[in-house]
């Protein structure tokens, strides 16, 4: 009994005790702490900043519905002063947005209405928003952000673009983004031949390092199988035949041979192919690989495409180049003679499945091959993999990390799945993109960004609505049988690879563009992309200017110029001595390379244009270097009379 | 240092709220039991065995005393609590990062709850094993089961409170289970229960209610019935 009473004794002394600690517990915090070793440090600065008044801190965000107390503790955010101390106190990098409107967790993540360092890092049960570590900072700018290039946000305008270009959207239905164009795989029985398909399945980036197709994993019978299936589709869509390859490319003696080669290879270097193509990975990135293309495509198919490519395939971006009967053919047999891969892998022997055609099916449908490419034989794809508009507010429970012990986290389960896609599960279809870790880091980004957060309208930044202008008439003919806007833009619709023809006739004279299309020239020496040579006949190129003059003008750009000689002795005093363009541009041979050279530049430019772009390049062109001098209209006037006068 | 106190004892204030004079005889004794509010449902006379610990272990004590420390966290608790979907879960952040000892308030309140079915139960089983069910306090027995499942569904009905995905699932596993109760009145119950078919706004104003009002009314006075049969009976 005594005992017992020792025990309660005890026992209530301990309760007691532990009942007066909870209040000296709550007096003891963390954060207590900081502002107290905060208000010492400056107190110790040089500078002068103001120490705080102890006690918690927040900013109240009721749009974003967000309470974030991260400022109770990072007191010294907007103190320039503070710039190299310690965390939690140092400065806060260039912000671009106020804190006060956004506050802290909008961007950052993590759990804003805590007061404790590890809670408010939010790797804690029952967060779901850890803090987003720096790599992956930017996907909070895509919750507003669906603008497709934002400059301070180059990760994420990465990211964007490769989901853009790898087609995710083909397997993946993902808001924002479109199936893009692939070769249809009708026809490609006719193409191809079995052994270069055996191994392009097996790998297509062996065969071309910047392919865009993935690498399924196929294993060597399901690779087989799925060639004998695709090498039955000998016929081309609607209904297209190809014509035989010219006799002459078979039964030409050496010399002959040996001088249609010849040809071919002049055309192929006037023609520019590589501006758009690689060749063993040197060119253009906007085409395919043509360094071993002798060995995949045959005599026929090349002969046919080369002549007429939007016959065979209608969607292509491939340009009709106007050559003569000799002229094609002496391109087919240099491409035949230059461009053979002798470390082709051979294949085995090889007898086919009594049932390779369901077989194959089966298998072109499993790993969704009609996602990307078109086959008569399958229906359209049903999208197969999960949908990814919102996967960026996928919650941790509902991941399954399968056997693997990386990073319980989104970012890193991303991560993880795009380095190596079946790393949660065998069963799992997506194939290997073969990214770098840059590309990986970008991607992640913007899948991260796909939140299904509500934000006030005001905030969101929409992508421009797109330009649907697409010449029509004759000239809209000739673009789009030379592709032209696969490199250039008019009136906000293309890409821009090369320039922006909106206003090209208000800024270049016409003899300069007929002159151009006979012999096309880069304007600077330092860019990679080269315009083609089409060999347009007369009657084109008349159109094409005709069409230019008429539409692609901005009247605002006309100026009269007076081309008197005293005006031009001042631009070329202007020229010489006070902006020192030489510095960036050559006239006969001296002067920097930063800008294109300015000889016979007369020849070529409006003086209206030069005038208005001297006074305010950027308003034209944003991203251009061309410093803004602040010119004088005299001054711009008699600056483009000395340049127009360089004839 | 004696006629002080008798004087105070002696005084009008004095005697108006104790109305007996000291227990010095049997009498008086009896008197400060009846005419004491607190005191008035013990018996006059207890048996010397009774008393000791190990004959009840003071559990049915305990399990009083864990409810008034539960009426008591939970009423402070209460003052920053709001029973709806879009403030429930950041009040509970709020009690635990910003009210002065809010996290000791809850922690308090979660471990005296889970204490309290545990002892409620082992109080069942020491009546149970010890026959103290057996005439004539059967029906003290039946009060028993009745409160033991009030602090099971008191228990359960502050689980949802939070509104946390733990809280959401076991409300939703529980109303689900509710459901297969035969002849369709499962799933009257379970409506009556989340007022509709899914966890949402209306359960949690209706588990809060019952939480905090309904069932804590219920187990007062089925406890002051427990409680006053078990003095006439002789127990402590």
């Amino acid at each position: 009994m005594s005992n017992l009473r020792k025990y309660f004794a005890l026992s209530s002394v301990i309760f007691l005790i532990v009942l007066a600690l909870a209040p000296f517990k709550d007096y003891f915090q963390e954060w207590k702490s900081y502002q107290n070793q905060y208000n010492v440090l400056v107190n110790d600065l040089p500078q002068r900043v103001t120490p705080v008044p102890i006690g918690i801190k927040q900013l109240w965000i009721p749009k974003f519905d967000r309470v974030d107390r991260c400022v109770t503790c990072h007191l010294g955010m907007k103190e320039e002063a503070l710039k190299n101390v310690r965390q939690p106190f140092t400065t806060h990098p260039h912000m671009y947005h106020d804190v006060e409107e956004f506050g802290c967790t909008f961007c950052h993540e993590g759990q804003g209405s805590a007061t404790e360092y590890k809670e408010s890092l939010g790797k804690v049960k029952f967060w779901d928003k850890p803090i987003f570590p720096k790599e992956f900072m930017e996907a909070s700018c895509a919750k507003c952000h669906k603008e497709q290039i934002i400059p301070q946000a180059p990760i994420l305008t990465l990211g964007r673009k490769i989901i853009q270009e790898s087609n995710c959207a083909g397997c993946h239905k993902i808001e924002g983004y479109q199936k893009q164009w692939v070769p249809p795989l009708d026809g490609i029985g006719s193409k191809v031949n079995r052994t270069w398909l055996v191994n392009w399945l097996k790998n297509p980036k062996a065969y071309s390092p910047k392919t865009r197709m993935p690498n399924f994993l196929l294993p060597e019978e399901e690779a087989n199988i799925l060639a004998d299936f695709l090498m039955t589709f000998k016929e081309l869509p609607n209904g297209v035949t190809l014509e035989s390859a010219p006799a002459v490319l078979t039964s030409a003696s050496e010399a002959v041979k040996a001088k249609m080669i010849d040809l071919g290879s002049t055309r192929f270097k006037e023609a520019r192919c590589i501006s758009c193509h690689t060749v063993n990975g040197k060119g253009g990135y906007v085409a395919n690989e043509l360094g071993k293309v002798a060995s995949k495509d045959n005599k026929e198919w090349l002969y046919n495409y080369i002549k007429n490519p939007k016959h065979i395939s209608p969607d292509v971006a491939m340009p009709r180049f106007r050559l003569k009967e000799n002229e094609l053919t002496g391109m087919v047999a240099y491409i035949e003679s230059e461009f053979v891969d002798y470390e082709m892998e051979a294949q085995p022997e090889h007898t086919p499945d009594p049932a390779f055609y369901e077989k194959g099916l089966a298998l072109f449908k499993k790993y969704n091959c009609n996602g990307c490419h078109e086959l008569s034989a399958a229906h359209k794809s049903e999208e197969v993999g999960p949908e990814l508009s919102l996967i960026g507010s996928k919650k941790i429970y509902e991941i399954d990390f399968g056997k693997t012990t990386i990073d319980q986290s989104l970012p890193s389960y991303i991560h993880a799945k795009l380095a190596t896609p079946r790393i949660f599960s065998p069963a799992m279809k997506m194939p290997n993109f073969q990214f770098t870790d840059e590309e990986m880091q970008a991607v992640t980004v913007a899948l991260l960004g796909n939140t299904n957060e509500t934000i006030p309208e005001e905030y969101i930044v929409h992508a421009k609505p797109k330009s649907t202008f697409v010449p029509q008439g004759e000239f809209g003919k000739i673009v789009k049988d030379l592709a032209c806007m696969s490199c250039h833009v008019m009136n906000g619709n293309g890409r821009l690879v090369a320039t922006d023809l909106s206003m090209e006739a208000s800024q270049v004279q016409r003899k300069w563009v007929e002159g151009y299309f006979k012999v096309p020239y880069s304007l600077r020496p330092i860019l990679t992309e080269r315009m083609p040579n089409f060999f347009l006949p007369n009657d084109e190129i008349k159109t094409i200017a005709d069409y230019m003059e008429k539409v692609f003008v901005v009247d605002s750009l006309d100026h009269e110029i007076t081309k008197d000689a005293a005006s031009v002795s001042k631009g070329k005093g202007l020229y010489f001595e006070k902006f020192g363009c030489q510095s960036c541009h050559q006239i006969s041979g001296k002067g920097g390379y930063v800008g294109p050279p300015l000889d016979k530049i007369g020849s070529r430019l409006k003086g209206g244009w030069i005038y208005h772009w001297l006074k305010n390049p950027q308003a034209y062109k944003p991203e251009s270097i061309e410093p803004d001098n602040k010119l004088t209209d005299e001054e711009a006037e008699d600056l483009a009379a000395y340049l127009i006068s360089l004839k | 240092m004696k006629k002080f106190f008798e004087k105070i004892f002696q005084s009008k204030v004095w005697r108006s709220i104790f109305r007996h004079g000291l227990p010095v005889s049997n009498r008086t004794r009896a008197e400060a039991v009846f005419y004491n509010f607190f005191l008035h449902v013990h018996p006059t006379k207890v048996r010397k065995r009774s008393l000791k610990f190990t004959y009840t272990w003071g559990l049915g004590g305990l399990s009083v005393g864990l409810f008034i420390v539960l009426v008591f966290t939970g009423a402070l608790l209460m003052l920053y609590y709001r029973p709806s979907v879009a403030q429930a879960y950041w009040d509970m952040k709020d009690l635990q990062f910003v009210v002065s000892s809010g996290q000791f308030l809850r922690n308090m309140h979660r471990w005296a709850a889970h204490a309290m079915v545990a002892i409620v139960f082992l109080h069942m089983m020491r009546v149970f094993y010890t026959g103290s069910y057996r005439p004539p306090k059967e029906f003290n027995w039946v009060i028993g089961v009745m409160l033991l499942v009030i602090t099971v569904l008191l228990s359960y009905t502050g689980y949802l409170l939070p509104w946390d995905q733990l809280s959401y699932w076991g409300i939703s596993v529980g109303t689900n289970m509710v459901r297969s109760v035969p002849f369709g009145i499962g799933d009257k119950i379970s409506f009556l229960l989340l007022g509709g078919n899914s966890v949402g706004e209306n359960a949690l104003v209706r588990f809060y209610v019952l939480h905090c009002f309904i069932i804590p009314v219920a187990a007062m006075v089925l406890m002051g019935i427990h409680f006053w049969r078990i003095r006439k009976d002789g127990g402590v």
